[in-house]
Formats: structure tokens, sequence, C-alpha cells
């Protein structure tokens, strides 16, 4: 409604912030303070358009976005299925193209193919347990890692586990391989409803002209 | 004292001073305008059997709702909203009623919603039904008393957005797609996803003009104008009566001339089973979702065995508080107490003082002098 409002992205960090600059730069849209690495500013405003930007952790980057605390977010789709918040996924934005897999040692296959009772370790508890219990029909016993989960089968601490895949060569490595593909990932525009509804007409345009440039 | 005893559950909070205080105000201002158009209050019981609330009935899903048992082994459910109470309860007292009823209710509302999103498990509610009456004024009337209400509140910079369920369904029919199908495409719709509406209908088998034309319900939103657009988009009767009635409805608010604050959504689409026709939602800066829904419910009351058209919506309350405190909104509250002190000697002259100032509407509280 008002015209003088800034409109408030928040970008997970990492490389998908880094493409999603080189995105809004097509589009006309700069905010030269965030390439600067070394800055330790944490919101960047693009007076002209009247734009702010901030770099957030990915799985913070909807819970910003459903409160209002910024009106666009950018996060990959693994963390919009964690998280899973009240917000529009407007665009796939195509980058950070990966895939959400069930993996283990080519031992474990068996155990998919039954109902049988099965550990699972996985970052991203809500996801696998929304796979095996609501898609494979398949009781499970999900433990939350954070991190190196492919250790989990290894250590024997569970028999499979459900994490992103992007070239599968950590799981060659470790001797795991893909067992089965959850759902392709990528990038992912997020827009807070509030927002939406309130200022329909700039945030349609910004959609359209982003997807015009994908 | 007792630290583990002063905790509240995740979920629920204690609401005091000032801020209770301006609750109360609000709830009064809210229904004061309620109040106005001929709504009376109505009180349902905080628990009900869960057949109420069941799957069929559309409300929330089982696993939210607080469930528990009586002596008798009925499952009961602490209510997680008011609409299916005021219908069973009007089919119940009212069942030869021909004349509009006219409800106004407020209370709590429970939901065992997920843990630590930093929602709240109970909640406000003050909401209102329209019950016996399918004309355009009776949508008019509910969508414009919502817009008074927020209004006289103090709330200034809001919108509400309306939207006709039956658009969408028309088209849905049209392209022939299947009750599973249109679910998935109803959540991607409504969820604005334009991509994930995209890869669903290539799987399907519906033709291509069918499926951009699904595809652009997700677009239509904003201000009226695009009523045009919606029009021009749908071939087929049912959505075109869809956006017949939207054009009639807004002539009315313009009637009422509350225009301003009214934008349109057709791919607005409540996860709410029992709504049918017109749907509505109020949005406003500060808070994540929409404080007010509503929508044209003419379905349910037959459940319950009385076939009449229904109307309602809701303002969560304790959200608009919230709102209204991130907006800076001011809100007036009475807090004039007159301090009398006495002593043990002149305790009934003092008494007596009080008891005048009372009747003269004077807020006084009687200590004893330090």
């Amino acid at each position: 409604m008002s015209e003088d409002r800034y409109l408030t992205f928040a970008l997970g960090k990492g490389r998908l912030a880094n493409k999603t600059i080189e995105l809004f730069e097509k589009i006309g849209i700069t905010c030269e303070g965030m390439k600067d690495k070394d800055s330790r500013r944490l919101i960047f405003t693009n007076e002209e358009l009247k734009l702010r930007f901030f770099l957030a952790k990915g799985p913070d980057v909807p819970t910003y976005v459903e409160y209002g605390a910024a009106d666009i977010g950018v996060v990959g789709k693994d963390t919009i299925m964690e998280e899973n918040r009240r917000v529009y996924e407007v665009l796939d934005l195509g980058y950070g193209r990966c895939r959400m897999c069930v993996c283990g040692p080519r031992s474990s296959e068996d155990l998919l193919k039954h109902h049988e009772m099965i550990r699972v370790a996985s970052k991203y508890p809500n996801i696998a347990k929304d796979y095996f219990y609501n898609k494979k029909h398949q009781t499970v016993d999900i433990i939350k890692l954070n991190g190196s989960v492919e250790l989990g089968p290894i250590v024997k601490l569970a028999d499979v586990i459900v994490d992103i895949v992007e070239t599968g060569s950590t799981l060659k490595e470790n001797g795991l391989e893909v067992l089965e593909e959850i759902c392709p990932l990528s990038a992912r525009m997020i827009v807070n409803q509030v927002s939406m509804q309130m200022e329909p007409v700039r945030i349609r345009k910004l959609i359209q002209e982003i997807r015009k440039n994908l | 004292m007792s630290t583990k005893l002063v905790h509240t559950p995740e979920g629920v909070r204690d609401i005091y001073g000032e801020e209770k205080a301006k609750k109360t105000v609000v709830e009064g201002l809210l229904h004061k305008i309620i109040a106005g158009y001929g709504y009376r209050d109505i009180q349902t019981p905080t628990f009900e059997f869960f057949d109420v609330f069941s799957k069929e009935v559309g409300t929330t899903p089982s696993r939210e709702l607080y469930k528990f048992f009586d002596k008798e082994g009925n499952t009961l459910v602490l209510r997680p909203d008011f609409t299916p109470s005021i219908a069973r309860c009007a089919a119940k007292y009212f069942m030869d009623e021909d004349v509009p009823i006219r409800f106004c209710y407020q209370g709590n509302t429970f939901t065992n919603a997920s843990e630590l999103q930093g929602k709240l498990k109970e909640s406000t509610q003050m909401g209102a039904e329209l019950i016996g009456d399918a004309s355009v004024q009776a949508d008019a009337e509910m969508i414009a008393m919502t817009i008074e209400a927020l209004w006289h509140a103090g709330l200034n910079d809001f919108q509400i957005s309306i939207g006709n369920l039956e658009y969408f369904k028309g088209i849905c029919a049209e392209a022939g797609l299947d009750e599973d199908t249109e679910l998935e495409l109803r959540e991607y719709i409504s969820g604005k996803n334009y991509f994930g509406a995209e890869e669903l209908l290539d799987r399907t088998k519906a033709d291509k003009k069918d499926k951009e034309l699904l595809l652009k319900v997700s677009e239509l939103f904003g201000p009226a104008a695009i009523l045009e657009d919606a029009k021009k988009a749908a071939t087929n009767r049912r959505s075109r009566d869809a956006v017949d009635r939207l054009e009639k409805v807004y002539q009315v608010l313009c009637e009422y001339g509350v225009e301003k604050y009214v934008s349109f959504d057709l791919g607005m689409l409540s996860k709410y089973n029992y709504y049918t026709g017109i749907i509505f939602k109020g949005y406003t800066y500060g808070v994540g979702d929409a404080i007010v829904k509503g929508g044209r419910y003419d379905n349910l009351l037959k459940r319950f065995g009385k076939d009449a058209p229904a109307i309602g919506f809701m303002i969560v309350v304790d959200d608009l508080l919230s709102a209204m405190n991130r907006q800076g909104v001011e809100i007036p509250i009475d807090d004039d107490i007159l301090k009398l002190y006495y002593t043990e000697k002149d305790f009934e002259e003092k008494l007596r003082e009080a008891r005048q100032l009372r009747l003269a509407d004077k807020k006084v509280e009687l200590l004893p002098r330090p």
C-alpha cells in the first residue's frame, strides 16, 4: 500500500546467496555492499529501489519470511519441506539443483522392500518421517543428526540415511549409494502471505521479471 | 517460589496488566460494531463430541485436536473453531426458523499445533455467523462488517482479500481432474506455487487450454480490475457465475464505501472443507497469517439436519492485538483508579466517600494508610 515501504529479502547464506545476487543483477537489482566478503554489516539497503537484503542461516529463512521480518526469501526446497512454514512458494529458481535421497550400503536395499522397522538417520527428520510414513507406509525410527550423516550406517547407528545428494562422491568414498530418490531439490523463492496480499502489484511484477530471466 | 510451578505449558500464556486491559478494550470495540448489525450473542460449550469437528465436517486435522474421553468412553474435543458448534446449535434450536438468524460469539479456541514455531495453542476468536440468507447482500454485510470492526478497533492499514471457490472448482470440473489431483492442485494454487502446479498438471491428461487456465488462477489476485481478467479467462458457466457474484458483492461493498480495503484473490482456496462459495481473509502487517478468516458454508448445516445457507467470519483477537502493537496503534485504556487511604479511625467516612465515587462511575481502590 504505502510507496515508501522497504521490501526486505532474506537470503540463505552460501552459494545460493551468490547465485541469487547474480540473478538479481540481471534484472537490474543491485546491492553493492552484499558482495564485499569482509563486511560485517548484517543488512544492506538499495535506497533507490527501496529494497533491503540480509543473509541468514538457511533454515531460518522461512521463519523470517513467515513472520514478515522479511517479505521475500530465497532458500533450498529441502529447508522449505523440513520447516513446513506458512509461506507462498512462488518460484523455482532452478539453481542449486540436487536430490533428496535415501542412501545406505547396498546391503540395506532389502530393508526398504518390506515394511519392517528400520533406523533412519537424517538432518531432516520431518522429510524422512513424511517419506517413510506417508509415501512408503513403513514404520521407522528416526535419529536426528546434525552433520556428517554418512557416518550413521558406517558405525551402525542407523540402517539408512536421508540426505541431500549432489554428485554422490561423498557417498561413494564411504561405500554408500543412493537407494531411493525422494524428490529433486533446487533454490526456491518464497513470499510472506501478508506482503503478497498487501502489495500484489509490486511483488507480482518482480516475480514475472525474474521468471523471464531464468 | 517453586520454579517449576510458575511456568505455563508451551503454547498457552498469561495475559495481564496493560495487555489484558487493551484486549478487553479491543474486544469491546469489535463487539460494538457486530452488535450494531443486529447480531445476538451466543455461547456454545468449550468441548463437544468429536464428530462435530470430524474430517467430514472438515475443520482441523484430527491430530491437531485436543481429545479426551468422558466416563462413558465418548471422545470429546476442545473446540478448534466455532463455526461447526454454531451450525450444530442453530440446527438444533432454530430448526423451523425461516428468517435469517444472526449470531455473534467470542471465546477461546484450541489447536494442538506443532511445537517451537511460536504459535499459540489457545487463542481468542470473535466472530459472527449469518444463517439462512444466501443473498449477495449477506456476503457484503459480512465483509463490510469485518472492515468496519477492524477499523473501529483502530487498525488502518489492512486488506480484505476475497475469493470464490466456485471459480476454481468450475475450471477443475471442465478439465476433468480427479479428486486427488484437485486436492493436490488446490494446495499448490493456494500457496501461489505456480511451478508446482505446472509440474502436477503436466502429469495429468488435461488439455493445454485448461492447464493454462488452471495455472492462471494462481496469478489472479490484486485490485478489483483482476475480476475482468478472470471473467475473460474462464469460459465455463460455473466460473463465470463465480466472478459475477464477486462483482455484485463488490458493488454492494462500494455502496458501503469500504472498497478501499478490498482486493480479490481467486487462488484463495481454504483448507477448511466446509466453505462453499465466497471466502475472504484479512491481512495486515506485523503477523504472518491472516487475522480474519471467513466465508460461505451452505452445506454445513445440512450435516446437522437443517438445510440452510450460511456465511460467517472470525477475527483472531490475539493476532489483531499483536499486529496493532507492532504497528504502534494506540489503544485507549481507562486506567484511572482513584486511591483512597484510610486509617482504622476514619474507615467509615472513607468507605462512604468511596461508595459515592463508585456510584458516579469512578474506579476507587481503598488502601490502608501506610
